[in-house]
């Protein structure tokens, strides 16, 4: 028996094998809603804003603001406990 | 799920998401075939054909960014590789041989000759099931799927030579099997 005879039977042994209708049917259903999803969210989120606000969003200089907001925001936090603290350590004493 | 891509245009998300279609359509039959030839029943052959598209979508467009327009049926083959390896680590089992898919040669007229036939192919893949796993997988990646030694080779992570011995070696194999066996063989 040669490699040749060998070759020809493996190719007549493993044919490839077509999938069942209904798996595909369902993987090509599944794919479908997780794009249409998609392409929906996307579609929303791209609505909700204008065309200056989606540009000001790009531009990096507009990113400075809500930071020093949250910076100013956690300053103001920790100066309170700070003050609640010592006030309450007063009424202690 | 996260979808392919970060942060893409729906102009380029619609373009990926047909991209990636067009490739399960070019590939479903591939995946399910080397999916039933590695788990041996369709059931979880099913099973496995549905995660390795599922994962391939969510790695999709980086794959076909860093693919440089070479195919992409090695790396989807590669994830059903990987998938079908856990699937057997995670049941402890072995493949089950999947004989109810053979069909006798089309080139047997008599009865004598189809029985024969038959045989032989049975043979064939009782003994495929006692190669070492990577020479099984190439010769189904080979067979099965019609797949180059190139693009074998990229789907088992190895070199263009080392995949074309491993090949070599898958056959001589199963050659000495068959013929310790004394299987029906005819020679052709």
């Amino acid at each position: 028996m040669d490699e040749i005879r060998i070759e020809n039977l493996l190719a007549d042994a493993l044919k490839p094998v077509d999938p069942p209708q209904r798996m595909s049917d369902r993987l090509h259903d599944t794919f479908s809603a997780i794009t249409d999803a998609a392409a929906s969210d996307l579609s929303d989120w791209a609505e909700e804003l204008t065309e200056s606000e989606l540009q000001s969003l790009r531009d990096p200089r507009n990113w400075i603001r809500p930071v020093t907001a949250l910076a100013a925001g956690g300053v103001a936090t920790g100066a309170l406990i700070l003050v609640g603290f010592r006030r309450r350590s007063r009424f202690r004493g | 799920m996260s979808g392919p891509g970060a942060n893409p245009t729906p102009e380029s998300k619609a373009e990926v998401d047909r991209a990636f279609e067009q490739l399960y359509r070019d590939h479903l039959k591939d995946v399910y075939s080397y999916s039933y030839y590695r788990i041996g029943n369709h059931h979880d052959a099913e099973d496995l054909t549905e995660q390795t598209f599922l994962q391939a979508y969510r790695h999709f467009a980086r794959a076909r960014r860093e693919s440089d327009g070479r195919p992409l049926r090695p790396w989807l083959i590669r994830i059903a590789h990987n998938l079908a390896a856990n699937y057997h680590r995670d049941r402890s089992r072995k493949p089950q041989t999947p004989l109810e898919s053979i069909e006798p040669p089309a080139a047997q007229h008599s009865t004598e000759d189809l029985v024969e036939g038959r045989a032989e192919l049975r043979a064939v893949i009782e003994n495929l099931q006692e190669l070492p796993d990577d020479r099984r997988e190439a010769l189904v990646m080979r067979f099965a799927l019609g797949m180059d030694n190139r693009e074998i080779a990229r789907a088992m992570g190895k070199s263009d030579g080392a995949t074309k011995v491993l090949i070599h070696r898958a056959i001589k194999q199963l050659q000495e099997l068959l013929e310790e066996e004394g299987a029906p063989v005819e020679h052709g």
